[in-house]
């Protein structure tokens, strides 16, 4: 894949770019600030970027408006955002546009290269990816929580998978459980929460988290 | 005759001095003298009229007033070197609300220049500096005036004396210069004391002021803490937590490439141990910014010495204090030594400094002295400016002396109760 790589700290962005070529990924552009990263995004059409959130000049969450604004200009391009934190404010936001290609990871999610580039790779084929520490605090924000009262706890295991973007087979494979398994418990769970599940994995997604996201 | 001259040299400064000081103090007599004078001369004498001239008296004593108590100060200040804080309540700023009416923090008017003189009558008037000023004009004719008038007096004594024939006079006029030259050295001094007495602020207006100063201060203390914890987010941020997800990178390549290739994998294998030895110490350094262990451990004499050895020049320290002092004036006087020393190193191009902690009945005084270049000021917003601030919540001191050329001699005093 071809890959644009946006972070101003030297360290992280040399390692990353390692981690990726380790993988037999092509690195196409590097970018250390905000506007830099915009360009990159708009002049290279990577199959995939990642992202730092916080880079200069204002060294407040310039990495993130980039990506926001490529979006804009590129549907659905796809962007795969890491940070040192996770908040579900930056989520919401990213979620926000409706389509796929999105990501949303903590920087040390990067520890566990195998499941990364998976990540990576499924944003890059347009679906969505997102941090188990964000669905996590989805799932036990005050909200969800009470209209996920009516879940067991193994269906409440299979929809925070599922929230982080997996397919039913790798649900299956994290849970050790069969496809046709996990495809039954996603049935109660649409029915129960009312979602209609058409089949396509990544909208599947997104409506669970549009569901969980909503206020 | 050697000790003649430079004598001579200030009585004449003197009798200068003596001079202002005369005509400052005398302004508001010479309005009322005017005021009698033109009531006889124009209306006789006559009772009733006499309110006239009096009225004019009374709005020019009123006018007169302020600037004379300005000009005293500013003399006080220049010939003896004493501030005389001028005490005055200060107007608070004039905004416009949403109606569009200004509001000058007691009422509202229609434009913002009445809005101001409103402003100014009210300040004026409910300003208890302005009813000392009054007072002050009236005793000051009387005692520094009357001292102060002592060497002219006697000169206008010679000058009508040696204008008369007779030998009497010419004696007073001799014993006038006299009177004059011998005076002119001192007799202007009075406006100090005078002016320290009178002119000071009371009791209320130093506690008003008081209370300026430290709401002041409280706001500064506020800014400096939220700007001191960003900085701390930004060094974890940018330092050992970025250091550690480099590290887990690494190790992540390094289990990708142990099957591909070991070569590499075992180069990056010691490059992620040298990173984790590097946030290590970057953790450490934050550590002493924050709060330095051997601050905590052994306190302020200790953790100086302790940066003396650090420090990029040779500094020595001497120290005369038995006594731990409360953390945060200890805390406060260590980064102070800090940050002059790396002034020292960094601007000054200095090469040796000398630092001495002392206690002097109740305050802690800490003295840095480099062998720099000097040319260091208190820039508003600087080094100094910033030290100097957090010393004052303590009610400490700064006093820095740096001449172009060297060196820097800086003094830092802060009142302590434990000593």
């Amino acid at each position: 894949m071809r890959i644009v790589v946006a972070e101003d700290l030297y360290l992280l962005r040399d390692g990353m770019v390692r981690l990726l070529e380790a993988y037999g990924h092509q690195v196409v552009a590097t970018a250390t600030t905000g506007p830099e990263t915009l360009d990159a995004l708009l002049t290279q059409r990577p199959d995939v970027a990642v992202v730092d959130v916080r880079m200069p000049p204002t060294q407040s969450d310039e990495g993130l408006r980039a990506a926001l604004d490529a979006r804009r200009r590129l549907p659905g391009l796809p962007i795969l955002i890491l940070s040192q934190h996770v908040e579900q404010l930056y989520a919401r936001e990213l979620l926000a546009d409706g389509t796929g290609g999105i990501g949303y990871f903590l920087k040390e999610s990067v520890f566990d290269a195998d499941q990364f580039i998976d990540a990576l790779e499924r944003v890059a084929g347009g679906g969505t990816a997102m941090d188990p520490a964000v669905i996590a605090k989805l799932l036990s924000s005050g909200s969800s929580n009470r209209r996920l009262e009516r879940l067991t706890e193994r269906e409440h295991d299979v929809l925070g998978l599922m929230a982080e973007g997996l397919s039913n087979q790798a649900v299956g494979q994290r849970l050790f459980l069969s496809e046709s398994a996990i495809s039954k418990y996603t049935t109660s769970i649409f029915g129960k929460l009312g979602i209609t599940d058409d089949g396509n994995n990544n909208r599947r997604v997104l409506a669970v988290l549009t569901y969980l996201n909503k206020p | 005759m050697r000790q003649l001259v430079p004598w001579l040299a200030s009585a004449a400064v003197g009798f200068v001095r003596a001079c202002v000081v005369v005509v400052v103090s005398m302004l508001v007599p010479a309005v009322w003298a005017a005021a009698v004078g033109l009531w006889i001369w124009w209306w006789g004498g006559n009772p009733w009229p006499a309110v006239v001239p009096f009225i004019w008296a009374c709005i020019g004593t009123l006018a007169l007033s302020r600037p004379v108590c300005r000009m005293v100060r500013s003399v006080v200040a220049e010939r003896t070197g004493t501030v005389i804080p001028p005490g005055y309540r200060k107007a608070a700023p004039v905004v416009r609300m949403s109606t569009g009416y200004w509001w000058n923090g007691y009422s509202y008017e229609r434009t913002s220049r009445d809005a101001r003189r409103d402003q100014r009558m009210r300040l004026w008037w409910s300003d208890p500096a302005t009813w000392r000023d009054l007072r002050f004009a009236v005793i000051a004719p009387v005692t520094m005036g009357v001292v102060a008038a002592v060497p002219p007096a006697g000169v206008v004594a010679a000058v009508v004396g040696f204008g008369h024939p007779a030998a009497s006079m010419r004696l007073i006029g001799v014993l006038g210069v006299a009177v004059a030259i011998g005076a002119a050295p001192y007799a202007w001094r009075a406006v100090g004391p005078v002016s320290v007495r009178f002119l000071g602020p009371s009791p209320a207006m130093a506690l008003a002021d008081r209370v300026d100063e430290l709401t002041a201060q409280r706001a500064d203390t506020t800014v400096a803490q939220a700007a001191e914890i960003r900085r701390i987010e930004r060094d974890l941020h940018d330092g050992a937590q970025a250091r550690l997800v480099a590290l887990g990178m690494s190790l992540a390549t390094v289990e990708r490439l142990m099957q591909t290739d070991p070569d590499r994998a075992k180069a990056l294998l010691r490059e992620a141990r040298a990173g984790a030895a590097t946030s290590l110490t970057e953790l450490r350094d934050l550590v002493r910014g924050i709060s330095p262990p051997v601050l905590t451990e052994r306190g302020l004499v200790d953790a100086v010495r302790a940066l003396a050895l650090d420090s990029a020049l040779e500094a020595a320290v001497s120290a005369d204090l038995r006594l731990r002092l409360d953390p945060p004036i200890e805390s406060a006087l260590y980064f102070g030594v800090a940050e002059l020393l790396t002034n020292a190193a960094k601007h000054a191009r200095a090469t040796r400094a000398w630092i001495s902690i002392a206690g002097h009945g109740t305050d802690v005084v800490v003295e840095v002295e480099d062998d720099g270049e000097g040319g260091a000021g208190v820039r508003a917003g600087g080094g100094i400016d910033g030290l100097r601030r957090r010393l004052a919540v303590f009610d400490g001191t700064l006093e820095i002396t740096s001449p172009a050329g060297g060196p820097t001699r800086v003094r830092m005093v802060v009142p302590c109760e434990s000593l």
